[in-house]
């Protein structure tokens, strides 16, 4: 079985401060599940100038009381793939979970589009699907959904607390002039 | 935000920092540079050895293989 979910937000932020917080969403305090952050693999392809990046978390997970009795752990190795087109003003930031990928995996994909100077439209779409058959199936997967939409609400609001972080960190008047040059 | 392998906090952090400037100052810019090459080698090795450890390095590169992401 398989659920969908997307959902299109504007945000006032321009297309490079949004995708420079990307690279630092994490930690803030909206994503305290969220243990560590690592850049696995990177590059530039030199014919297109699009940069690809893949990074992995590990992250902790609260399951319910049935659900502990099939995953032995509570932590998830997740891995993210993206790619950053600077000309055409887009990038796509897609996650999914490596462990207990079995029993349920979550993929989400953001997309970033620089809608002007000033804002940049945000599209999430998640996908759930789980391979266990009978009645925990449906169950897993609501579950699943619902922790998905709170999951993306967190995500959202890591990604501002992080564009905030930018504007205001030590390095936010050399950032707000390397950026500006960019007009 | 630490690495799978604490050890390794300090080689990200330094390549962290460069990467940020280096997204600001030339990629967004379409400057070619690769002044941040040499930092992600050696913090790259250095998380590679516990992902190995963890087995998780066959899933990421099946996972790099299989991404419509990656794909050019």
């Amino acid at each position: 079985m398989v659920k969908f979910f997307k959902q299109v937000t504007d945000l006032k932020h321009s297309w490079e401060q949004l995708t420079l917080a990307v690279w630092s969403k994490y930690p803030n305090p909206h994503s305290s599940h969220v243990l560590t952050s690592d850049v696995v693999d990177r590059y530039v392809d030199s014919r297109t100038g699009y940069l690809y990046t893949t990074r992995v978390f590990l992250k902790t997970h609260n399951l319910p009381k049935w659900g502990r009795k099939l995953v032995s752990n509570n932590e998830a190795f997740v891995v993210e793939h993206s790619v950053c087109k600077p000309n055409e003003g887009t990038m796509v930031v897609s996650q999914k979970n490596l462990s207990h990928a079995k029993l349920l995996l979550v993929e989400e994909t953001q997309k970033f589009i620089r809608k002007n100077e000033l804002e940049t439209t945000m599209v999430t779409k998640a996908r759930i699907t789980s391979n266990i058959w009978g009645p925990l199936c449906s169950k897993i997967e609501s579950v699943g959904l619902k922790r998905m939409i709170e999951g993306t609400k967190n995500s959202c609001n890591g990604l501002l607390y992080a564009v905030d972080k930018l504007k205001t960190s030590k390095n936010a008047f050399a950032f707000k002039n390397s950026l500006k040059a960019l007009k | 935000m630490s690495s799978i392998n604490p050890e390794c906090n300090k080689l990200k952090k330094d390549y962290d920092e460069c990467f940020n400037s280096w997204y600001v100052d030339s990629f967004l810019k379409g400057k070619k540079s690769n002044k941040c090459d040499e930092l992600f080698k050696e913090y790259r090795a250095c998380i590679m050895r516990t992902l190995k450890e963890k087995k998780i390095d066959v899933l990421i590169d099946e996972s790099i293989k299989n991404s419509t992401v990656n794909k050019k």
